[in-house]
């Protein structure tokens, strides 16, 4: 294949992919109109939970990092948003900015710890992590650490000021495209991370450290502040599941959440944006939609899990992609 | 008084299983390079193999024989059908560890349901402790736990398939080329590895209750013993795991339970950060 025809070729690849994604961004702009109300909602939380599995996947795919203490940020994200809600008396959007904070804070000592482990010691790490905040949650004798702000159901329907109007989540509407607005935002910046240097150079420390730090690379801060921002993710995801959903729950710290992460990502593809979103929508899906007949899905998504690992390790999204740019190639 | 010795003892005995459980989990990340996040899945699935096996036959002392040699069979097929196809990535590797996990889970609570049951004591005798008694099947489990893991040395140490282990642990390639089976070893330690957390949880069977969600309880202990005794050395992994829940329980006969786990976890996390190859290495490691 000659120069031409190869840039031909990449040409073609991205106007395909291009707009792929434009009919993806159609499709969930127009999905609510054509879905009944609870569906929108449910539809919602899936989103929600992509932009979880997304967090997970940011640290896994570009860091290399597989954590197990995405759980607690998320739940973090609902703790924020509960606090400021609750106790600080904010509107949605202060909610929203605490929830996100939350994490973040929260990230940056047990991220300085983390993130100084290599591999395995990592995952090690950051299943205690869990583990710790989790048991010290859930005794009940630390009460005073966490306040009334962890298992809540909201008593109110929450309100989204905009200067000239409010949005009500009365809406199922409101509900969905204030998710999806959020969720689109978020992508984006999480575009702007994984392609900026710091993502390059992130992804050159993901593949060889020793060499990486050589050519003077600071290895330990750029994990760091990758795993720092990747919780402001997940912050993200706690605080819209507490508007979506409008109950928060102790599990969510559980580090069994962080594994359910690991698995949407996973099975969609941790090394796009968009695959964690459609790992995410495949599970609650299905799960949704077989439990009817088979209660223990979760069988079948093991396996199914472990099939992709072995014949799709790019994930499904990642095998969707290859396939349509296979065809445009011919 | 009373209180603090049972419930150090208690420890003891609850502490030997651990070790049992975490050598496993020691040696399959010693050779295969990969934490087993189903590790604790295999304890459960041991305990409730054990309760299966003595409501269908009546006799306890039958799983005592048949889950560690299904442990095995359960093992290879994992090593050779799950983790073989993907040893290149140690990252994969732990993601279908993970995958394996939510099965067996899964699974369980599918077939066996997800109450918790209750295995009888099967000695059902106590002997006297000072002025408390004290139940003999525990002292038996602390029995049954030294024997495996004493086994456990001898065959490391004393077998020619314990040297090929510890042979490739240390160099595979020149293992292999000094013709060791390496691939056999893999197998074999998976093997191994699995029916030593089985036999666990047929030891740890009367005096836990039984149910789908042991395993995560258990894991996390595991991995406090393996880091604080070292990640991938043995006897300081099986002393990690005796030092830590005796621990325990000393806390426990004076603070709640969760402040003994807290203690631990803290502990390792300072184990972690001062000596990162574990509390018991030997200098220069």
């Amino acid at each position: 294949m000659n120069l031409t025809q190869e840039k031909d070729r990449q040409a073609r690849a991205r106007a395909s992919a291009g707009a792929g994604y434009l009919l993806l961004a159609g499709g969930l702009i127009v999905l609510p109109w054509f879905i009944p109300n609870y569906q929108r909602v449910f539809a919602a939380e899936i989103l929600v939970w992509g932009l979880f599995a997304l967090s997970f996947a940011i640290v896994y795919g570009v860091g290399g990092m597989l954590s197990f203490a995405q759980a607690v940020f998320f739940g973090m994200g609902c703790w924020g948003f509960n606090f400021a809600t609750y106790y600080l008396q904010l509107n949605t959007w202060g909610a929203i900015a605490a929830a996100i904070l939350a994490a973040v804070l929260f990230a940056i000592p047990t991220g300085f710890l983390a993130t100084r482990a290599r591999q395995h010691h990592f995952l090690i790490v950051t299943v205690i992590i869990s583990v710790l905040v989790h048991t010290v949650l859930a005794s009940g004798h630390y009460r005073w650490v966490a306040g009334p702000y962890v298992t809540r159901a909201m008593t109110f329907v929450p309100e989204v000021p905009l200067g000239f109007t409010s949005l009500s989540f009365r809406s199922e509407f409101v509900s969905y495209y204030f998710t999806l607005a959020l969720v689109a935002l978020a992508v984006s910046a999480a575009w702007l991370i994984v392609n900026s240097p710091f993502g390059k150079a992130l992804r050159a420390v993901r593949d060889n450290e020793t060499r990486s730090s050589l050519i003077g690379l600071n290895v330990n801060r750029l994990r760091f502040l990758m795993f720092v921002a990747a919780t402001a993710f997940a912050g993200l995801a706690g605080a819209l599941y507490a508007l979506v959903a409008r109950y928060t729950d102790l599990e969510f710290f559980n580090w069994t959440y962080s594994g359910k992460a690991v698995v949407w990502a996973v099975v969609g593809g941790v090394h796009s944006l968009i695959g964690p979103f459609f790992g995410t929508a495949f599970y609650m899906i299905a799960s949704e939609y077989l439990s009817q007949y088979f209660e223990q899905f979760v069988v079948v998504f093991g396996v199914i899990l472990l099939i992709v690992i072995r014949y799709a390790p790019e994930g499904l999204w990642g095998l969707i992609v290859r396939q349509s740019v296979g065809r445009s190639r011919r | 008084m009373e209180l603090l010795l049972i419930l150090a003892m208690n420890g003891l005995v609850f502490g030997l299983i651990v070790a049992l459980i975490a050598l496993g989990l020691s040696i399959i990340f010693g050779l295969l390079d990969i934490i087993n996040v189903a590790h604790g899945d295999f304890f459960m699935v041991g305990t409730v193999l054990a309760w299966v096996i003595v409501t269908a036959t009546g006799n306890y002392w039958a799983a005592f024989l048949i889950v560690p040699i299904l442990g095995l069979l359960l093992g290879a097929v994992i090593e050779r059908g799950i983790l073989r196809p993907i040893e290149d990535s140690p990252a994969l590797s732990i993601v279908a560890a993970f995958g394996l996990s939510l099965i067996l889970q899964e699974g369980v609570r599918a077939t066996f349901g997800a109450t918790p049951k209750r295995i009888l004591d099967p000695i059902g005798l106590t002997i006297p402790v000072l002025n408390l008694r004290y139940e003999v099947y525990r002292l038996f489990a602390a029995g049954i736990a030294v024997l495996a893991i004493a086994g456990f040395f001898l065959f490391l140490h004393h077998t020619k398939f314990g040297t090929w282990m510890r042979a490739v642990r240390q160099d595979r390639e020149m293992a292999t080329a000094m013709g060791v089976p390496a691939n056999r070893v893999f197998v074999v330690t998976f093997a191994l590895g699995t029916a030593m957390a089985m036999l666990g949880g047929v030891v740890a069977a009367p005096i836990t209750s039984v149910e789908f969600r042991l395993g995560l309880d258990v894991l996390p202990l595991c991995f406090i013993a393996v880091i604080v005794g070292g990640l991938g050395n043995l006897p300081g992994t099986a002393a990690a795991a005796v030092l830590l829940a005796v621990m325990e329980g000393v806390i426990t006969s004076f603070a709640a339970p969760t402040t003994a786990r807290i203690v631990s976890l803290l502990l390792m996390s300072i184990v972690l950060l001062l000596r990162p190859q574990g509390l018991f290495a030997k200098a220069g490691r």
